[in-house]
Parts: structure tokens; sequence; C-alpha cells
């Protein structure tokens, strides 16, 4: 594995998604390249961030009322 | 794998017990999809009636929340998007190019204090910026597997497309995203430079190798850009083929 394989497979690596083989490469040549092991981490920061800032906007109470008026609904129809 | 759901679907399941937990992730992914609350709680409404209603119609043992989440995107299409929408015409490679200078660029500052958040001070009405800005699709699959948290295969079940599309969009869309808050971060003083303003310029802009003239009347006229949006990467290369995992995929990683 190149730099430029690095590249392009750090997110699906990240993912748990490179197969055994391609996983084995990958973390040999980060271990050795140390450029390549800067991309993966600032890839493995943005990721976090990007997850823990985009979490949930919670349901409005407003739409819990509104879909338990219409379960209330269908179950009395049955 | 028998899962607690489908012995209480036989039994004659409690629909709104099994399906109310998930309607923080639906909301969520609603109001990102719509950028309206009411539109939003609409979608999510109309999501779970058709879910009561074609219940049978769900395969027992699957994932509910996958299954929902698709009732929920084949929904949107219908309400929102009936009238196609052009397909947006970005250059990659020039996103590929700036994310590689401001990397480049700033690879130490982007590491430091591995123990902190990267850009602590951004606002996260910013974040929600960044992730508005990308295309539909590529926002879907970010948004899907990230905050979700789908396998990639379930994503190609919601979406109906190949896990193919799935990577490449998933690839794109989040290095769209990262550029972007990158670029934010330039703005904002959190990083020295190096991204300069996003150019989502179109393939028109291009002008080597990018028009075609005719030879009788010299006049120009734009070459197709090729249908490079559903492409597959790596397809071209058979080096780097992907071994792709079709289990659970183990959700750790780790460098040694
Ligand atoms: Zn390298």
């Amino acid at each position: 594995m190149i730099c430029d394989d690095v590249k392009r497979v750090a997110y699906f690596f990240l993912d748990g998604k490179l197969g055994e083989n391609k996983q084995n490469d990958f973390k040999t040549h980060v271990s050795i390249c140390p450029d390549c092991e800067q991309r993966v981490s600032i890839h493995r920061r943005l990721r976090l961030f990007i997850c823990k800032r985009l979490s949930r906007d919670s349901a409005p109470q407003r739409l819990r009322q509104r879909l338990a008026r219409s379960f209330r609904g269908l179950t009395s129809e049955t | 794998m028998k899962t607690a759901v489908a012995t209480d679907h036989e039994q004659g399941w409690d629909f709104e017990k099994a399906a109310m937990p998930y309607v923080d992730s639906l909301y969520n992914t609603a109001y990102r999809m719509t950028r309206n609350s009411e539109d939003a709680e609409d979608l999510v409404q109309e999501t779970y009636l058709k879910a009561y209603k074609y219940y049978d119609k769900f395969e027992e043992g699957t994932n509910f929340k996958a299954w929902l989440f698709k009732i929920m995107k084949n929904t949107f299409i219908n309400n929102y998007r009936k009238k196609k929408l052009t397909p947006h015409k970005i250059d990659f490679s020039e996103i590929e190019e700036s994310y590689e200078r401001v990397i480049q660029k700033n690879a130490p500052d982007l590491i430091k204090d591995p123990e902190s958040e990267i850009f602590q001070d951004m606002m996260d009405a910013d974040v929600k910026r960044a992730l508005d800005s990308l295309p539909h699709d590529y926002k879907m699959v970010v948004l899907l597997a990230d905050i979700e948290g789908f396998s990639y295969k379930e994503i190609a079940e919601i979406l109906d497309c190949p896990v193919g599309t799935v990577m490449s969009r998933l690839y794109r869309g989040r290095k769209m995203l990262e550029r972007t808050l990158l670029e934010y971060a330039r703005k904002y003083g959190y990083i020295r430079g190096g991204a300069e303003p996003a150019k989502m310029r179109s393939r028109k802009d291009e002008t080597k190798g990018r028009k075609k003239k005719d030879p009788e009347t010299g006049e120009e006229t734009d070459v197709e850009p090729e249908a490079d949006e559903e492409a597959i990467l790596f397809a071209d290369d058979e080096d780097v083929e992907l071994e792709i995992e079709e289990e659970e995929e183990p959700e750790q990683f780790e460098i040694e």
C-alpha cells in the first residue's frame, strides 16, 4: 500500500470495512509513514467532531403528542 | 436472527411501543432532509402511518429501524422530490486538491491536543450549516452512516442503490463536509489557512478539454460531463480493490 491508497481507503478503514489483508497493509503503512498517520488522526478527529456536533435534534413534544393521538385512533378502529 | 421484536409481532405486537423509540432519529433526519420543522413533523407522521399500515410487509428479523427509514425516504421522494432536481455538477478534483492543501498546511495544528475536541469553539449551527450545504444524496449517506450508525448494506437498502454507490457517496460526502468545516475553521481563525473559499464550480468553467468545436461552423459546445456521480470508486484500480466485510462490522478501529 502506498500513500495514495491510504488516502483513498482511510474512511473505510475507520469504518472497520477493510478486509483483513487490506487492513493489515493499511496498519503497516501507517505505522511507518508519519504523514499518513497524521492524516488518519485528522480524519478520525473530524469524524468524532461531526458525530458529536450533529447529534440528534429531539423530536418536539408536539409531534410526540400528535403521533400518540394517531396511534390511539388507529388502534380504536380495529 | 430472531429478535424480541419478531416474537412480539407474532403475538400481536404493540406497534407504538416498538416504533416510538425511533422518533428522535427519524425526526432529526427528516429535519435535515426538509430543513423545516413543520415539513419534518409531517414527514415523520406520514412515515409512521404508512409503517403501521404496511406492517405485514415488514420482514421479521430484519432491521426495523432501517425499514422505517426506507419508508421515510420513499415518502420524502414522493412528496417533496416529484420534480427531479438537476444533478449537481461538482468538481471533486478541485475539492480534493484544496482539501490536500489545507491538510498539508495545517496538519500539526489539526492533530495537537488530541484529548480535546478538534474545533471546540465552532458553533453547532455552523456544523449543521456545513452538512446542509451538501447535495442531498451525499448528505443522506453521511447522516445515515455517521449519525444513525447504519451499515453500508443497510444504507444501500434504504436508498435502493448498490453498496459501491453508498461508499462512493460516503467518501465524497465526508470529504466535502470536512472540507467545508476546514474552510470555516480557517475563516474563524482556528487554523491558519490553505483552504480557499469553496468553489463548487460547474464543469462548464473548465475550459481546457471540455469544449467541443464543431469543425464546420466553428461553434463551441460543452462536452457532456461523464456521469460519474454513481461511479464506484476504485473500480478502475484492481490493486486497491476493497474487500468489503459483509458481516456486522466491528465498531472499533485501532492503529498500532
Ligand atoms: Zn504514507
